[in-house]
């Protein structure tokens, strides 16, 4: 072992020039046609910015067709660009640059009709609770997948949540026992998926599908029963915690410093799982059985009996993402109230690479998505229609997942069962 | 620590994977256990390693009766084990693989990266075994992969006896000479050390004692004095011969030319990188080279299984470049595949389905769409007898067949079509004694009959028996191109892409060979 064998194969030169025309044309042409609309059709526009909440009067106006024109104008030239033909290790920041740029040329140009005020601390503030559930939800995926265990489940543990959350609270009179009630209720659900997973080695899709329709029916099933005898289904909720002078600072105040209790543990939970996976021995032996249980099981860990109390676990963080919507929106349960948002916060753990801090990012640009495409529904005058606004979230996860992150890769042996004795 | 065995069986179902073995490990031997592919040799391993629970029997440590519920047991026994698949994950540092399932911690959990790597230096060290603790194990070569393994092993709480379960399976002739000689310096400092291998070379040249395992059964005890021959007859059960009778090669025409071929993967590495390689009637190419270092996709690329990014394939001196597989194949290429179960059977088919497979369209395996199934058997029951395939019947599943019997499944298929150019890739991996022999003895055959024969493998020994040109491959790139009477560690040096040196030295082997 003298001479150390196989060094890495010749890699694909990195600084060479190389183009990517269809890209390029695409975003060249979609940046010439905001410039164009931009400039003919914002005429005198302006978008408004306002501190809405610390200090109401401060406004700040842009010229609509001047801001959106010259957007337009860089996302032409980064398809110029990439057309023309640029080193290989600069086509995704181009890439990520302009379609950013596209992106917010659009929400200028959406922002710009008028009557519409860009309200920046109620939106950023919205975008960050509006990230909860997915936070939650893919915080709870990335706990069962880097053991190895694929939970696509995770919109099933947000109904049991939601649902059990108002009904306990309800029972029990008591907001935070609701609240436990609404964990248990999702860890009831990862409970049976790592049953199936571990013990009966199922496939794992199956299982999470099933799961979801079985939580879907459950739910429907107990809110038509629980219309008849009022009392079982009402609306609590928790405090909003308010850091006082700190909540006053423009802009960063009333989104950091006064929000939902929901939001402090979301933020906090995020910091907690990264600090688990990746400096703890719990951790270590969580990512290993999801890479390479075999390795973990030769040096005497469990693999089974860790994968079954992890998925367990998880659900406890899913379902409390679950209460998220009845507890933290202050609602009722309602049939189907989660619309689908356990199946973006899937998108959002890919997103995020399987990391809790990743899975942060990801969260809050789907969240800040969200927050937009209903402001701009509601604040009426727009000249999207709001259905359109509506796929917003959904658009994006598309693009995101497939443009921008291209392959990611999963733990190696996610969704894979595993026996004392495989190689 | 002396290690003994005793009546030890294990029994899957109705079959008995190891039957009654009694053996006994010195302190600080190195005791080899020889046996072919599915000798058992893998079964008594794990039941040693704690990881499966023996059927009947006793495993005694210095003395004492142990039973071992987990692989933990064995390792707080003083058991270490070097796994034949690595048992390291990927994208973990050095010092994370080693202290997996024995933590470094700062109490609470909460790891201490520092201890880890302390660890990790002061055993590399104590061993002469030099690793960096923060290197992320996937992008290591295969030798030092092995190295992790064998510190891994090393630092249980007080490893006395270390397992090696074919540890020169995936390494260089240059990192095997290590590896024995690390073996003999553990051995020599008190470490006991069971030795599994089915090279016998090797067992020679480093074992105290030989132990001979055959269906489950001991079935000799040999010194390492005895000689290799004697050894391959009692894992066997019958005389083999060692050598491959061959004559000269009578090179024809060009059948195969690679011309200025490369191959990028998904993630832009060049895999194969500007190659040139040419092979003629009549002749054996013998590909030696590390894995991973391009074999696999060349194949993949000749047979058109993966689009090369530019350069040429030619077969009979006809641009293929751009022809599907099944035209390729239909015009003579014949391809046996390095991954068995994956590329060259499918294992839920019979075996007649699978020797059919390449020509299940055609009559008489099929009219008007409709497969004859008398055909079929009839062609089966004769392939089975021509090729020698061990199996029940011509409906058993391919997957209940041995290694060497599959193996013989792909060769009878492709064997069945007229053939102009022939690549086999590692044709004899997991393959036995007995099987190998009859494989080697039908690629002289298809190469005396005018095939042109490209025959990829990681072997040494196999490419010097078959081989009439060996070209080494390293890094996607042909690094020479010899005659078969080149010495060994010219070669060596060539497949680990050592300098300008071998080079030159491997021309003037060539040039000599030229001469003779």
């Amino acid at each position: 072992m003298a001479v150390d064998t196989a060094t890495a194969p010749a890699l694909l030169d990195e600084s060479a020039v190389a183009r990517k025309p269809i890209h390029g044309w695409s975003l060249a042409v979609l940046g010439a046609l905001m410039t164009v609309g931009a400039l003919t059709q914002l005429g005198g526009r302006e978008v408004l910015f306002r501190l809405d909440q610390t200090s109401p009067g401060a406004e700040w106006a842009l010229p609509a067709s001047f801001a959106v024109a010259v957007l337009g104008v860089l996302t032409a030239l980064g398809g110029a660009l990439m057309v023309y033909g640029i080193q290989r290790r600069f086509h995704k920041t181009v890439l990520a640059v302009a379609v950013t740029c596209f992106a917010l040329g659009l929400l200028l140009w959406a922002m710009s009709p008028e009557g519409v005020v860009f309200r920046v601390e109620a939106i950023l503030a919205g975008a960050l609770f509006l990230s909860m559930p997915y936070i939650f939800g893919a915080l709870s995926g990335v706990v069962c997948e880097r053991s190895g265990v694929i939970n696509i489940g995770i919109e099933g543990q947000f109904l049991m949540g939601a649902f059990s959350g108002v009904l306990v609270a309800s029972i029990s009179g008591n907001v935070y026992i609701g609240i436990v009630g609404a964990m248990l209720a999702g860890s009831l659900s990862t409970l049976l998926l790592a049953l199936m997973a571990t013990k009966y080695q199922v496939n794992q899709v199956v299982v999470g599908v099933i799961l979801n329709l079985l939580a879907l029916g459950l739910t429907g099933f107990m809110f038509d029963q629980l219309k008849k005898t009022p009392g079982y289904n009402v609306a609590a909720s928790v405090p909003v915690l308010d850091f006082g002078p700190l909540a006053e600072i423009p802009i960063i105040g009333p989104t950091l410093f006064r929000q939902n209790l929901f939001v402090y543990v979301g933020l906090a939970l995020v910091a907690l799982v990264w600090f688990l996976l990746f400096r703890t021995r719990w951790g270590l032996r969580t990512r290993s059985v999801g890479e390479h249980p075999a390795a973990a099981d030769a040096m005497g860990v469990n693999v089974n009996r860790l994968r079954f109390w992890n998925v367990t676990a998880a659900g406890l963080i899913s379902g409390f993402g679950g209460a998220f919507f009845t507890i933290a929106n202050s609602l009722a349960f309602t049939k189907n109230m989660t619309a689908g948002l356990g199946f973006v916060a899937l998108a959002v753990m890919i997103v995020g690479r399987w990391n809790p801090l990743g899975v942060l990012a990801g969260a809050l640009i789907f969240g800040f998505t969200t927050q937009v495409s209903r402001y701009l529904d509601t604040a009426g005058n727009s000249i999207v229609p709001g259905e359109f606004l509506q796929m917003l979230p959904y658009a994006v996860t598309i693009v995101v997942v497939a443009g921008l992150i291209g392959r990611a890769k999963a733990p190696a042996a996610d969704g894979v069962p595993y026996n004392p004795g495989d190689k | 620590m002396q290690l003994e065995l005793r009546g030890l069986t294990k029994k899957f179902g109705s079959f008995t994977a190891d039957d009654d073995i009694d053996l006994t490990v010195e302190p600080g031997q190195i005791h080899a256990i020889l046996g072919e592919n599915g000798a058992g040799k893998s079964t008594l391993m794990n039941m040693l390693y704690g990881i499966l629970r023996p059927t009947a029997g006793q495993i005694l440590v210095d003395g004492e009766p142990v039973e071992f519920s987990g692989p933990g047991d064995a390792i707080a026994a003083g058991i270490g084990m070097v796994h034949q698949h690595f048992k390291l994950v990927g994208p973990f540092s050095v010092a994370d693989n080693v202290q997996l399932g024995r933590e470094h911690t700062r109490g609470a959990g909460v790891l201490s990266i520092r201890d880890a790597r302390e660890a990790v230096r002061e055993v590399s060290e104590r061993y002469g075994l030099a690793l960096d603790p923060d290197a992320i194990v996937e992008n290591l070569p295969v030798g030092v992969q092995q190295r992790v393994e064998i510190v891994k092993a090393l630092s249980g709480p007080k490893t006395e006896l270390l397992i090696l379960d074919e540890p020169t399976a995936v390494l260089t002739p240059a990192e095997i000479t290590e590896l024995l000689e690390i073996m003999r310096s553990l051995a020599d400092s008190g470490t006991s050390i069971l030795f599994i291998s089915h090279k016998l070379k090797e067992v020679q040249s480093v074992a105290d004692t030989v132990t001979v395992i055959r269906r489950g059964k001991v079935v000799a005890e040999l010194p390492p004095t005895a000689s290799t021959a004697e050894m391959a007859s009692a894992m066997v059960g019958r005389a083999i011969s060692l050598e491959v009778d061959k004559t000269a090669a009578e090179p024809g025409e060009p059948r195969l030319e690679i011309e200025g071929l490369t191959v990028v993967d998904d993630q832009g590495f060049k895999i194969v990188d500007g190659l040139d390689l040419t092979v003629h009637s009549g002749e054996i190419v013998g590909l030696a080279g590390v894995e991973g270092n391009g074999q696999t996709e060349l194949a993949r690329a000749v047979l058109g299984l993966m689009k090369p990014a530019s350069g040429r394939v030619r077969l009979d001196g006809r641009d293929a470049t751009h022809e599907p597989p099944a035209e390729r194949i239909e015009q003579g290429l014949g391809y046996i595949p390095e991954d068995r179960a994956r590329d060259g059977v499918i294992t839920e088919f019979t075996v007649a389905e699978n020797i059919i497979l390449n020509q299940y369209r055609d009559r008489p395996y099929s009219k008007r769409g409709v497969v004859d199934a008398a055909a079929v058997r009839k062609r089966a029951v004769d392939s089975i007898a021509e090729f020698d395939i061990r199996t029940q019947s011509p409906t058993e599943l391919v997957a209940s067949l041995s290694g060497g019997n599959q193996q013989k499944v792909i060769i009878a298929r492709e064997f069945s079509r007229p053939r102009r150019v022939l690549v086999a890739a590692q044709p004899t991996r997991g393959v036995d004694v007995g099987a190998t022999e009859f494989i080697h003895s039908r690629l002289i055959t298809e190469r005396d009959t005018g095939t042109g024969v490209l025959l990829i493998s990681s072997e040494l020994d196999e490419i010097y028996a078959l081989a009439d040109r060996i070209a080494v491959i390293y890094n996607g790139k042909i690094v020479g191109e010899v005659d078969p009477d080149t010495p060994r560690e010219v070669i060596g040096r060539l497949m680990v892409g050592a300098d300008a040196d071998a080079a030159t030295e491997a021309d003037h082997a060539e040039n000599d060979g030229g001469d003779r």
